[in-house]
């Protein structure tokens, strides 16, 4: 971030990107329809850039398929995902981005579930009560200067 | 460090005394700092500036205030002060620290960038360096990347002089090397020291086994990708360098009592690889194989000296295992490749060909595609393959085409065929072509068969005189074909025709007349037998899209098509009366094709006026039948005509205008402008020798945009969809910088055009807009309210194509200046909501990331 501060996790191990989602005949048929499905939640949240290392956070690992569950006629969608260190302080900043990305890419009906993996975060209850709570996401967003640092985060890089 | 340093700098200065009083303060300074920096990450930054010229006021002052001669302006100063640093150094080598080491070797390696005064100096202190035992790994490779990258000729010869003192301190440091990325370099420096014909002396053997026991190339998994792509890399690289290493012996000059280098090199190779080629359980053979491969591959010599160890072992072996075959067809195909001459290869010829045959027998599909792979490149070396054996593998090729259905295999028979065939036609001729008319004509093989069949034909098609064979077959297969089937034959025809053509260029005026003599007069010896009226147009009809454009169009201008008026009223006939679709337009682009290419004169301007006499009746005559193909007839000459700038082109092009408002044929004719403007596959192009002009989009257009707009401007309501469509055809076609140019005065029509509700319409102008608004001209800023209602409108559209294009528009519009759109934000996001929920993921993916990006606009930390 800032010159002088030192980064948390100066040397953190890189995980290879998965490809591209790739088509198939039925996306292109216009009378079937295509249920929301988790790749393409993950798809939406896997190239979030992460705050402290110009990297993603699949490329982190902070976020992962398996992790990721929708539930299309229910209306729910579940995102858990694991900071790098247990001590991160990161954490609540990185579910942020997470839940705003996906507040900005889903239909209102969507009730949206953003939490720590679990046994992966030294303060993992507080961070999620943090996220779940939808009055405190949204005068975290107020607040211009973190609204900047999500906005960067969720910036698109060009790969 | 520092006790030291002073013990020293009293013996040195003992003996320098000259350079005393300048330097010594500083000097001592100086060493303090690079100490510091050791320690200090900082720092170290710091004297990275410093080496890179830049005097930083605030290291200065830590230092001493004076002017320090390391980074003075005057290089001889920079030199005096790199020399004694370095004189220091060779004293006080042993004593540095691994951090204080990597300090220095930085500044030296940078140095090396430096004006050449300064380097024999920077040289000597990287020598002394060099020396320490607590070097970094693969510090001594860096160095070396640096001297081959930095330093200019002379300083190699300088090295050079180094000779055998420096090949064996590279291949001692490379020795043992594990890092991955330390090992890339170490090949590239390799390769470079071969490259650049550094005397290897009596390393050579030190340096091929310091290489070679890389091979095979086997890592431990490592999770990170680095490794695992860096794998692949090293593998290659250390390919390159032995290839790099035979090429260089293969062009040494012996003398008369000399070993061969070569040879010697090659037995050391072949010794290693070649038992692992035989050994039970073929772990290694791969590897092996490409270790050879790249040797072989490298030099003639080589490749004669591997292969003739290599193959008669194989051969051998053969009967043995499966991989032993595979990897035989491996060499033989690489090997293949290599040799101009044969000898030797004859020597084992006829084994070759036997392993072959019986490879073609097996049942793995791999096997067998290699297998037709040597088969072709054993043909096209004169003499490898005899008569017998031409003759076997024709028979070969036809038991494959006709039994074998793998996809794979068959596309390789019939290749292996195609370039067989134009090598040794008669074999082809008296052995294939029977077997295969025999099946085709039996009527009683199975579809899938009697297309191989078919295919197999037309791609041996490749002479004339197997043309003459293969060509009567097709026809009769067309004759008595269905209706429901002709699409594909006449698939088929045409590559018989064009490849022909392309083949025996030289010939093309004799297949040229040959092929319009058939079809005007070739129905009488192919008349079915119970001829009634019916049959012969169905015959006529296929006869058509035989012997079309492609037939002639493909041939060139210079080339005599023999009758061609004969020709030319026969096709205008076809084109007007016929009532099957796929004849008359063909008749059309074939008329239109010749049309194009006959000289200026009065028998084109004849034949013109003649043609255009016939559609005028026809167009004019409301109730006739035979509108369409009048029009499609028009379309096609007009565009032969606008293609060669012919005068006659404005009143034809005009005439279409005119037909925009016709209420039959308006939209057809709308349709016909995409014909007009791009670019057609099989005829009237630069591929079929078509004459045509450049820029004779943008002069259409320049001509005739107003005729257009005015002609959209006083048009009915319900033609104005024509007109747009036309337009959008027309618009879509011109290179980007017209468009953008033309913006301005199309916008307005454009944007009618979005609110139409024709949906092909939509999409076309919306493609044609959505470049543009990447670099939208100034021009835009008084429309965008209506974009916008239009655009957003748009995104709900019934067909997904249209909500697709038109997100990707909205999206584009996100980058225009913040000023301009920040008042559309809301609205944009209020809208968007709704695509996001649309039933098709990719207008849902397009939604979101356009959603996204105006959500970044004019939001802090957002653009």
């Amino acid at each position: 971030m800032s010159g002088g501060t030192r980064l948390e996790n100066a040397n953190p191990l890189i995980f290879q990107r998965s490809g591209e989602r790739l088509l198939t005949a039925t996306d292109e048929d216009e009378d079937l329809a295509d249920p929301i499905d988790d790749r393409e939640i993950f798809d939406l949240i896997r190239s979030i850039s992460d705050p402290e290392h110009p990297l993603s956070l699949e490329e982190l690992n902070v976020v992962e398929q398996m992790r990721v569950n929708v539930n299309d006629e229910e209306s729910t969608v579940s995102v858990e995902f694991t900071p790098t260190i247990p001590h991160c302080s990161m954490a609540t900043l990185i579910g942020l981005s997470i839940k705003v990305k996906l507040l900005r890419s889903l239909p209102d009906r969507f009730k949206i579930d953003v939490h720590i993996t679990p046994g992966t975060h030294a303060s993992e209850d507080a961070v999620n009560k943090q996220l779940a709570d939808k009055e405190r996401v949204a005068a975290a967003l107020e607040n211009s200067q973190l609204l900047e640092v999500v906005n960067q985060c969720l910036s698109t890089r060009t790969m | 460090m520092l006790c030291t340093f002073c013990e020293l700098k009293t013996k040195v200065l003992s003996r320098q005394p000259q350079l005393l009083c300048a330097c010594a303060a500083e000097f001592e300074a100086w060493l303090l700092f690079f100490r510091m920096a050791a320690d200090n990450s900082v720092l170290l930054g710091l004297v990275e500036e410093f080496v890179s010229g830049q005097v930083d006021s605030k290291a200065a002052e830590t230092v001493t205030g004076s002017a320090l001669s390391l980074t003075s302006s005057q290089p001889q100063t920079r030199g005096r002060g790199v020399q004694l640093l370095s004189q220091v150094l060779q004293e006080c080598y042993s004593s540095l620290s691994e951090k204080e080491l990597e300090v220095l070797l930085a500044f030296y390696e940078n140095r090396l960038k430096d004006h050449y005064v300064i380097i024999p100096h920077v040289l000597q202190g990287l020598k002394a360096l060099t020396e320490c035992s607590v070097l970094p790994p693969g510090s001594a490779v860096s160095i070396l990347r640096s001297i081959f990258q930095d330093l200019h000729v002379q300083v190699n010869t300088f090295l050079k002089g180094l000779g055998a003192d420096f090949i064996f301190g590279f291949v001692q440091s490379v020795d043992g090397e594990r890092d991955p990325r330390n090992l890339l370099l170490a090949f590239q420096v390799a390769r470079n020291i071969i490259h650049r014909g550094y005397g290897l002396g009596k390393f050579v053997e030190e340096l091929f086994e310091v290489m070679s026991c890389y091979f095979p190339i086997d890592f431990s998994p490592v999770s990170t990708a680095v490794f695992q792509t860096a794998s692949e890399r090293v593998e290659s690289a250390g390919l390159s360098a032995v290839s790099a290493l035979v090429s260089c012996l293969s062009r040494s000059v012996l003398s008369s009592d000399s070993e061969d280098v070569l040879q010697v090199f090659l037995s050391l190779v072949l010794k290693d690889c070649q038992h692992h080629l035989c050994e039970p359980d073929l772990k290694l053979v791969w590897p092996s194989a490409k270790l050879l491969q790249a040797a072989a591959g490298a030099s003639y010599r080589a490749s004669l000296i591997v292969s003739a160890a290599v193959i008669p072992a194989l051969l051998e072996q053969y009967n043995n295992r499966t991989q032993v075959r595979s990897l035989l067809m491996y060499f033989s195909l690489c090997l293949l490749h290599k040799h101009t001459e044969d000898s030797v290869l004859v020597a084992f010829q006829q084994s070759l060909c036997s392993v072959v045959f019986s490879a073609l027998t097996e049942s793995s599909a791999g096997l067998q595609v290699t297998a037709t792979g040597v088969l072709t490149a054993l043909g096209q070396q004169p003499g490898l393959l005899a008569q017998t054996d031409v003759e076997k593998a024709v028979d070969h090729l036809t038991r494959l085409i006709l039994e074998e259905d793998d996809t794979k295999v068959s596309l390789a028979v019939v290749e292996c065929s195609g370039s067989l065939a134009h090598l040794h036609p008669k074999a082809f001729i008296s052995r294939l072509i029977p077997r295969l008319k025999e099946e085709i004509l039996s009527g009683q093989s199975d579809a899938a068969v009697r297309q191989r069949c078919v295919t197999a034909l037309a791609s041996v098609s490749s002479l004339p005189s197997v043309v003459q064979e293969s060509a009567p077959i097709l026809l009769q297969v067309l004759a008595s074909a269905h209706t429901g089937t002709h699409s594909f034959y006449s698939k088929i025809s045409f590559l018989i025709i064009f490849s022909t053509l392309l083949f025996s260029y030289r010939s093309a005026s004799r297949m040229a007349s040959q092929a319009v003599s058939l079809f005007l007069d070739g129905d009488v010896s192919f008349l079915p037998e119970n001829a009634f009226p019916s049959q012969i147009q169905l015959l006529q009809r296929k006869k058509q899209h035989l012997w079309d454009s492609s037939c002639h169009s493909f041939t060139s201008r210079q080339v005599e098509i023999p009758e061609i008026d004969r020709l030319l009223v026969q096709l205008e006939d076809l084109s007007c009366t016929c009532p099957h679709l796929f004849s008359y337009t063909s008749a059309a682009k074939c008329f239109a094709g010749l049309v194009n290419k006959r000289p200026a004169g009065e028998a084109l301007d004849a034949v013109l006026e003649r043609v255009m006499k016939r559609i005028s009746v026809e167009l004019e005559n409301v109730s006739s039948a035979q509108r369409t193909q009048a029009f499609t007839l028009l379309l096609w000459v007009s565009k032969a005509l606008l293609l060669r700038y012919h005068p006659l082109s404005t009143a034809l092009t005009d005439k279409l205008f005119a037909l925009l408002s016709d209420p039959a044929l308006g939209s057809q004719v709308a349709d016909g402008f995409c014909v007009l403007m791009s670019d057609s596959l099989d005829v009237l192009n630069r591929n079929c020798h078509a004459d045509v002009r450049i820029m004779y989009r943008q002069r259409f257009f320049a001509e005739n945009s107003t005729k257009l707009i005015q002609g959209f401007n006083s048009a009915e309501q319900e033609e104005k969809s024509c007109y747009l469509k036309a337009l959008s055809h027309i618009v879509s076609n011109l290179p980007r910088q017209i468009q953008l140019t033309e913006l301005p005065a199309l916008l307005p029509l454009l944007l009618e055009a979005l609110s139409c509700a024709d949906q092909a319409v939509q999409l076309s102008t919306l493609s044609c807009l959505q470049p543009v608004l990447l670099e939208p001209p100034a021009a835009i800023r008084n429309q965008l309210e209506a974009l916008f209602s239009r655009l957003l409108a748009l995104t709900t559209s019934p067909v997904m194509k249209v909500r697709i294009a038109s997100l990707q528009c909205v999206h584009a519009l996100s980058r225009l200046p913040e000023h301009m759109v920040l008042p559309f934000r809301a609205r944009v996001l209020k809208a968007l909501a709704v695509p996001l929920d649309d039933k098709k993921r990719l207008v849902r993916i397009k939604a979101m990331v356009a959603r996204g990006e105006w959500f970044l606009l004019g939001s802090p930390g957002g653009k």
